[in-house]
């Protein structure tokens, strides 16, 4: 109480200085109604199911909604979206460590050029593997495309990239799932969370040190070899990486792919007819049914936006859902079309607009590469891999099950397990 | 993948159980223990952050701070994006430092009430505050107590007519009265209290306590925050005319002999200038809209919470009667067991760290004066009523928080340069209209078949968060 001691008693201090003007913040109109919704229902099971209509009234109503329950404000609007994610200097991401409190511990190496190639061939070079071994197990039955094809190339494509055996890929997998499905707002699951990094730390730590004293040509090599300013490369950094570099992009994308191809046959015909617009379908996937619906931002500084005044370490809302479908930017925005004319080609982050195009807007790829994609020596994006991965494996899936179709009576649908986790089919049984 | 793996993958992401999973609903729980919502490896308890938004949380919300206090004093809440600040120390600090602890401009009440103090730091806080402080305390107060004791008994009075406009239940046979307190005079007399302060004429009290109902049910985003707007709109239209007039014709407060005593606060508002320029209509009626949402809800539950806990401490309401000195000590101690307002929030200037945690700059930060007020680093056995506690500074309102002796405040009224300006109009409306309600409520009882029960079915309805909303009475038939 020291600050008080100073005063008498019932002596007020000296007042500070005024920390915005009395004139900036009277600029921004007060008494807007916003009686169309209630911030409950961006966390009800409404929202985890179908967000679509939800995030469709914001983006049609208050473009920069207010939602005084999670303290954010819900941008749903493609150009406002797309205008923060180009905007680095005014608004910053924060890692999944920070969500963790985990100060700093571990290093994500993503950024090395290294490490990018040695993840970029191993990806190459197995996820045909994986994903026709996968189908090999698929006897003339049905089959739960989501869980049993989907959910498991990604995780079987971590065993390979980090040379686990099948024992070590075990225990890899319940950790590495728990680790990421920690980084949310429930305590249980962050404490199961951590436990799991600390798991992984134990389990790759053997190999992190026969890569740091015997480096071979590996993912785990690569950031072994990395030189950091200050210090050596620890396990934990590459325990970082992976918890950054997460899966859901490709087991969302994917099941989302093959939920909308079985979901609309003609389609799906397309295809049949030119595998090549099996690329298409995926951008259309990502722009319809983009997996990770949302992304967080935060201000980095007071700054007046979308009629707004945004305090400094505002959390912003980008809502990929709201934006992917924005009818400003995409006609029938609700329809799945592959080939769609008004869909950029390109990497679907929104701040390019190649052709005068929108892009599809896809998080969980984090930032986009710093690198030029054009010298022939530099490795893809991340995106790039994933998309050449997820059209890969569905073409061989299209290949041995020429027939595939929805069982009949099933009704599968999308959902988001919990708040802020992505949005895809869980359940897909097909036959074929 | 091994078959034994494939099948550890569902168990692993836990689909099934995972349904439904945005929303939980807690257990009520015995008043003063927590649901179980886990523990950490070292047997710290965990807090589910949808505990905040759960009816048990609002019934039953101390034990919930209390783990708060003892093992998260900052606790980050990723599901509503804020933290919670819980400690009565931490919290004094933040309020006397306005560099790194600002109010929140735009904050979840400005919709209906507008720009209002709450939401000024620094200079323009107190340019504003000086102007209508002044009519809140001190001699210019002093002089209208008078006024209140007129109030007060004119709604009282109300009791016995014919039309029975609160609703009075009079039982001859029995010769006793049953009235809720709230319908009967606590909902009333504040806002007719406000309303004389502000220069309201007359004839437009009604319609100004209908203002006042819906602006306070449409705050912060509430399911009826369109109603509380349109209210907000109707009571600008009116101010409009109202401060026209008051430029033109100031009109003045009265003493008890017809003397004038100052200009009541519209048209002090009206005829002050700052900075060269005259305050807005706009900006006149978020003033009202504050001091009506200030002074009315809270003094309402003030008087409503003081009722409900002498009556369930009988032997302490006897003391009162016997020592009406004790009024006000008995006012200050139900305000720390159970005050009406929950806290005050505020954003960091600067990234800090505090009790271990890294908060970046611009946070939402809680400031729990309910928790605050429990904090038994300050007060013992902080869940009990006790108005002879020696543990908690009674006199006069402090700024400071504490007296000469380190003697601290309860924070219903919060300290350092936010104190609330309607603090000491509250305490005098709560204490003169319990000593007037007093003189009445002879042999008073609380009837518990009318009053609202807990999940028991049984229990009366605690206080919880906030105030109790009904308090039914029954007492004798005046002679």
């Amino acid at each position: 109480m020291q600050d008080q001691e100073k005063y008498d008693i019932d002596e007020e201090p000296a007042s500070a200085p005024g920390y915005r003007t009395y004139e900036v913040y009277q600029r921004e109109r007060v008494g807007e109604t916003t009686n169309l919704i209630k911030p409950r229902e961006l966390i009800s099971d409404q929202y985890l199911q179908d967000p679509y209509p939800l995030v469709g009234l914001l983006r049609e109503n208050y473009p920069c909604y207010r939602d005084w329950l999670g303290n954010r404000f819900w941008l749903t609007r493609y150009d406002d979206v797309t205008s923060i994610f180009a905007d680095d200097r005014n608004y910053e991401t924060r890692p999944k460590t920070w969500f963790y409190n985990l100060g700093n511990y571990g290093q994500n190496l993503w950024s090395e050029v290294s490490v990018q190639k040695a993840f970029e061939s191993s990806v190459d070079n197995h996820v045909e593997a994986i994903a026709g071994e996968i189908l090999f197990g698929w006897d003339s039955g049905h089959f739960d495309l989501a869980m049993e094809f989907c959910a498991k190339i990604p995780l079987q494509l971590w065993g390979a990239i980090l040379n686990l055996s099948e024992e070590e890929l075990s225990q890899f997998i319940p950790s590495y799932l728990k680790m990421q499905r920690g980084v949310g707002w429930d305590p249980l699951r962050k404490r199961n969370g951590l436990d799991a990094l600390k798991n992984l730390e134990t389990l790759l730590n053997p190999i992190f040190s026969d890569r740091k004293k015997e480096p071979g040509t590996d993912f785990i090599s690569a950031i072994a070899q990395c030189r950091l300013a200050e210090r050596e490369t620890q396990v934990s950094d590459l325990v970082v990486t992976i918890l950054e570099l997460d899966h859901e992009t490709f087991h969302g994308g994917l099941a989302n792919l093959w939920f909308n191809l079985l979901k609309h046959p003609n389609e799906l015909g397309k295809i049949r007819e030119d595998e090549r617009m099996l690329k298409f379908a995926w951008l259309e996937t990502l722009r319809c049914t983009p997996p990770v619906i949302s992304a967080k931002r935060f201000s980095r500084t007071e700054i007046e936006r979308f009629g707004r005044l945004l305090p400094k370490g505002a959390l912003m809302m980008c809502s990929a859902a709201g934006a992917n479908r924005d009818p400003r930017q995409f006609s029938t925005p609700e329809e799945f079309i592959v080939g769609r004319k008004d869909l950029c080609q390109r990497e679907p982050r929104g701040q390019y607009r190649a052709d005068g195009l929108p892009s599809g807007i896809a998080f969980g790829l984090g930032q986009p590469s710093i690198y030029p994609a054009v010298p022939k020596e530099r490795p893809r994006s991340l995106y790039a891999i994933v998309r050449d991965s997820a059209v890969a494996a569905s073409s061989l899936l299209l290949h041995e099950k020429p027939n595939i179709k929805l069982v009949d009576e099933s009704n599968p649908r999308l959902r988001s397990l919990l708040l802020n986790e992505m949005h895809t089919c869980w359940e897909l049984e097909v036959s074929g | 993948m091994s078959e034994e793996n494939s099948k550890s993958l569902n168990e692993i992401l836990n689909i099934d159980a995972d349904l439904g999973g945005a929303q939980r609903k807690f257990p009520h729980m015995p008043l003063g223990e927590a649901v179980d919502m886990g523990f950490t490896e070292d047997g710290v308890p965990l807090i589910d952050p949808r505990i905040f938004d759960s009816g048990e949380f609002g019934r039953n919300p101390y034990p919930y701070y209390r783990i708060l206090r003892d093992h998260y004093p900052v606790y980050y809440d990723q599901l509503h994006n804020s933290y919670f600040v819980t400690r009565y120390e931490d919290i004094t600090n933040c309020y006397f430092d306005e560099i790194g602890f600002n109010t929140i401009p735009k904050g979840s009440s400005s919709g209906v009430l507008g720009n209002t103090q709450l939401e000024l730091s620094g200079i323009e806080h107190r340019r504003r505050r000086n102007i209508y402080g002044r009519h809140l305390v001190g001699a210019a107060l002093t002089k209208r107590l008078y006024a209140l004791e007129e109030i007060a008994d004119e709604l009282i009075s109300e009791w016995w007519l014919s039309s029975n406009p609160k609703e009075v239940v009079t039982d001859n046979e029995r010769g006793t009265v049953t009235v809720e307190l709230g319908k009967a005079f606590a909902n009333e007399f504040p806002i007719s209290v406000v309303a004389q302060v502000l220069g309201i004429p007359q004839e437009a009290r009604q319609q100004f306590t209908w203002w006042y109902d819906a602006m306070m049910s449409g705050l912060g985003g509430s399911e009826t925050h369109h109603e509380g707007l349109e209210a907000r709109q109707d009571l600008e239209e009116y101010v409009e005319d109202l401060v026209e007039q008051k430029r033109n014709n100031p009109t003045y407060l009265t003493d008890q002999m017809g003397d004038n005593i100052c200009l009541d606060i519209i048209s002090e508002l009206c005829n002050s200038e700052i900075d060269g320029d005259v305050m807005s209509t706009e900006e006149i009626t978020s003033f009202i809209a504050l001091v009506v949402g200030g002074g009315g809800e809270t003094t309402r539950g003030a008087i409503m919470n003081l009722w409900y806990l002498l009556l369930q401490h009988p032997d302490q309401l006897e003391k009162v009667r016997e020592d009406s000195e004790l009024w006000d000590t008995a006012f200050h101690e139900m305000l720390r067991h159970s005050t009406s307002i929950g806290g005050q929030p505020r954003h960091n200037t600067y990234d800090i760290t505090l009790h271990g945690v890294h908060i970046p700059a611009g946070s939402l930060i809680h400031m729990v004066d309910v928790s605050a007020n429990h904090d038994d680093r300050i007060f013992t056995n902080p869940e009990e009523f006790n108005i002879f506690r020696e543990d908690l500074y009674s006199g006069k309102i402090l700024r400071s928080g504490h007296d000469k002796e380190g003697k601290c405040s309860h924070m219903a009224f919060g300290v350092g340069p936010h104190l609330c300006p309607g603090a000491w109009i509250s305490h005098q409306e709560t204490v003169i209209g319990s000593k007037i309600l007093d003189k009445t409520l002879r042999n008073v009882r609380i009837n518990s078949d009318r009053m609202p029960k807990d999940i028991d079915g049984v229990s009366l309805a605690p206080i919880g968060l906030g105030s109790i909303r009904e308090l039914w009475l029954d007492f004798d038939l005046p002679k």
